[in-house]
């Protein structure tokens, strides 16, 4: 009887964890993988006329290549911009992440806290406001017009005939801006948990406190580097509000050709494969960074 | 075509800031990935067997029955394309209510056409109605609607102010019969320019390609607009244009952009690129100019010596509305001249109906408007208006093909 009791318990064993992975499951083939075959179909389709919206399942692998070659120049200019961006986040993000961690003290709730605060406010809005900032009366090129730094920046190709709106300086910084909280709070996680005695023992034992910073901390910290890495390349190269209003017709993102693909051609096939091309070279580029990385400490 | 009308106050807004037209306009692009949804959803049935309409006929169907009666009615137009109650003063849509008894709900969700298009396209593809009862489509979309069967012939004999109509509206290019649309207002595309930026006056479609101007440019995203500014400035004209005898124009607005002459191509935001200084110079539409020109007098509006163009944003009837009856109380309504006149004084773009400058000549107030030349164009300005081809299926494919590859280049 007891047998039968713990074979009980056991077959208990086997389906409680899928029932309490089931919420998590039906959601995500709702919305995550019943999406997808929808795309899937699309980009293997022929449209049977531009606008009554009814596809053909022609497996037409071409959708693919002719999308590729066709865009391939923002596919590029895209992983540039959000690599340049996922760059300045860490070289902006990781000293904060690092001053909160160590000499936030009480305050540090309050400093993660602010690091937070814009997104109470709607990404979209903050964006527009960018416009104002960097227009050419705005107070960025007012400072720079003041400091007679205008034709620096041109010369050295951070402004364009001495506008910083709609050029490519204004959608990555826009860009940056957008996605340092996604940089700032990983890195932040993980420097919290390292035991800073770690730096003590480094000191008794000679070491520099550079040194010590690049071979003690910064490597324990970079399990937060690569989170935060995924969490602000993977979104910023799909991004299409940045170049939308802060970039110019030069400037434009893989992410407005979709949606101009979309909206404007009403091309879904299309529209479709480039989606899947962004999605794959995301995909292959995170799997060849974890392998160089490593995701073993990836328990942030 | 987002154009937006906006008072003296929105424009001052506009210097200090983020405003409402500003938002809206720019939300739209937002508003537009929303919509995506129920349209990719919908679409996915490929297999269905589409109830094809009457599209391609040139005969129109036969009109929408005008017992067709609810009580409401609901009219999806353009933002602030209409004078709206304020200041103790009641705007057209209450004053209708009040004259007809009719409920009705004026939405000014139209803010983008091939946005609103995305949004409408599944049900109207698989024959089932949309809610509004009038929409009021760019004429190029209108065109459209009306070779795909998705509007319904409009009950003419129940709209006698139809009559009203001014005679170089009839029959357009884009509604042949004259059977499916009533224009809603008419506007001129030309050139805005500042000033105070230029340091001279802008007479030519060749001043937007200066180089003095270099990134100091803005063009349109509605590529008949810019395309047909362009097309004109090389001579050649838009009404009649193939799309080969338009390379010419798509290479020259193509080198324009690579080489940094041309800063954006936008929506109805070059309103505030304009104000803020960003643009010296731009393709514009009158009616905003005249606007903004209120409150920054170094704004200029001028139909370039080439030419520019003309166009229409009209009131259709999607197939299957219910409210047909209310529909042709209110567009014959709003084609009364005096109610007309309350409208065009508001909004400042080229009303479609006849007698509308003689009734903005009787009342003090608006005898000024009643001489503006952007909105009643002399016969030489008139004269030098052209319209845009109505481009059929595969055309158009060519050419939005052709002109989204500039501008997300």
């Amino acid at each position: 009887m007891a047998g039968g009791g713990e074979e009980r318990n056991q077959r208990r064993g086997t389906w409680q964890p899928y029932a309490m992975l089931s919420p998590g499951m039906l959601w995500m083939a709702l919305f995550f993988f019943a999406p997808m075959v929808i795309l899937a179909r699309y980009a293997l389709s022929e449209p049977r006329d531009r606008f009554s919206g009814k596809y053909d399942l022609t497996w037409r692998f071409e959708n693919f290549t002719e999308v590729f070659d066709r865009y391939g120049e923002q596919f590029l200019r895209s992983f540039r911009y959000s690599g340049i961006a996922t760059l300045l986040c860490i070289a902006l993000g990781y000293p904060l992440a690092y001053w909160i961690a160590t000499r936030g003290g009480r305050y540090r709730n309050l400093l993660l806290g602010l690091v937070v605060v814009p997104f109470f406010t709607s990404y979209l809005v903050r964006t527009i406001a960018w416009t104002t900032l960097v227009g050419d009366e705005g107070p960025i090129l007012g400072i720079a017009g003041a400091l007679s730094l205008e034709g620096a920046l041109d010369s050295i190709g951070i402004t364009t005939n001495g506008g910083l709106l709609q050029t490519q300086t204004a959608v990555i910084l826009g860009l940056t801006y957008n996605f340092l909280p996604f940089m700032v709070l990983p890195i932040y996680v993980s420097l919290e948990k390292i035991d800073f005695r770690l730096l003590d023992a480094a000191k008794d034992l000679y070491s520099s406190s550079r040194r010590a910073f690049w071979k003690v901390i910064f490597p324990l910290s970079l399990p937060g580097v690569f989170a935060g890495t995924l969490l602000t390349f993977i979104p910023a190269s799909g991004d299409f509000v940045n170049a939308e209003f802060l970039g110019g017709p030069n400037n434009q993102m893989i992410g407005n050709v979709i949606q101009n693909e979309f909206f404007v051609q009403f091309d879904f096939a299309s529209a479709a494969a480039i989606s899947f091309i962004l999605m794959f070279i995301i995909t292959v580029g995170v799997l060849v960074y974890a392998r160089i990385f490593g995701t073993d400490e990836l328990s942030v | 075509m987002n154009r937006y009308r906006i008072n003296q106050m929105r424009a001052a807004q506009t210097r200090a800031g983020l405003n409402r037209r500003q938002f809206l306009g720019r939300a739209g692009a937002f508003g537009g990935a929303v919509l995506l949804t129920p349209s990719l959803l919908a679409a996915c049935g490929g297999d269905d067997e589409d109830p094809k309409g009457n599209g391609g006929d040139t005969e129109p169907g036969p009109t929408a029955d005008p017992n067709k009666s609810t009580g409401d009615l609901l009219m999806s137009n353009w933002p602030l394309y209409i004078d709206p109650t304020e200041d103790g003063v009641t705007g057209s849509v209450d004053l209708f209510k009040k004259a007809t008894g009719i409920d009705l709900t004026y939405n000014e969700d139209f803010n983008d056409n091939n946005e609103y298009f995305a949004a409408i396209q599944p049900d109207l593809a698989n024959g089932k109605a949309i809610k509004p009862d009038i929409i009021a489509p760019t004429f190029w979309l209108v065109a459209r609607l009306i070779e795909l069967g998705w509007v319904e012939a409009l009950p003419l004999d129940q709209i006698p102010n139809a009559a009203n109509l001014l005679p170089s509206l009839q029959k357009p290019l884009w509604d042949p019969t004259g059977a499916y649309s009533l224009p809603w207002q008419s506007g001129m595309t030309g050139i805005a320019y500042n000033i105070d930026a230029t340091g001279r006056e802008l007479t030519s479609v060749e001043d937007l390609f200066d180089p003095e101007f270099k990134g100091k440019i803005g063009m349109l995203t509605e590529m008949r607009d810019t395309l047909g500014l362009v097309l004109l400035g090389l001579g050649k004209d838009p009404s009649t244009i193939s799309f080969d005898d338009a390379a010419d124009a798509f290479d020259k607005i193509e080198a324009a952009k690579n080489d940094g002459q041309i800063r954006q191509f936008t929506g109805n935001d070059y309103q505030d690129d304009l104000v803020a200084g960003n643009f010296a110079a731009c393709v514009a539409w009158s009616g905003d100019v005249a606007q903004l020109a209120l409150d920054t007098p170094s704004l200029r509006f001028v139909i370039p010596e080439e030419g520019g163009m003309q166009w229409s944003d009209c009131m259709v009837i999607p197939k299957g509305a219910d409210s047909i009856k209310e529909a042709a109380a209110w567009m014959n309504y709003v084609y009364d001249p005096v109610n007309a006149a309350r409208i065009a004084a508001y909004v400042t773009y080229n009303s479609p109906v006849a007698g509308v400058q003689d009734e903005l000549r009787k009342n003090p107030d608006t005898v000024g408007l009643a001489d503006s030349e952007l909105m009643f164009p002399d016969e030489e300005t008139l004269g030098r208006l052209k319209v845009f081809k109505a481009l059929d299926e595969d055309e158009e494919a060519q050419f939005d093909d052709r002109f989204s590859s500039i501008t997300t280049g």
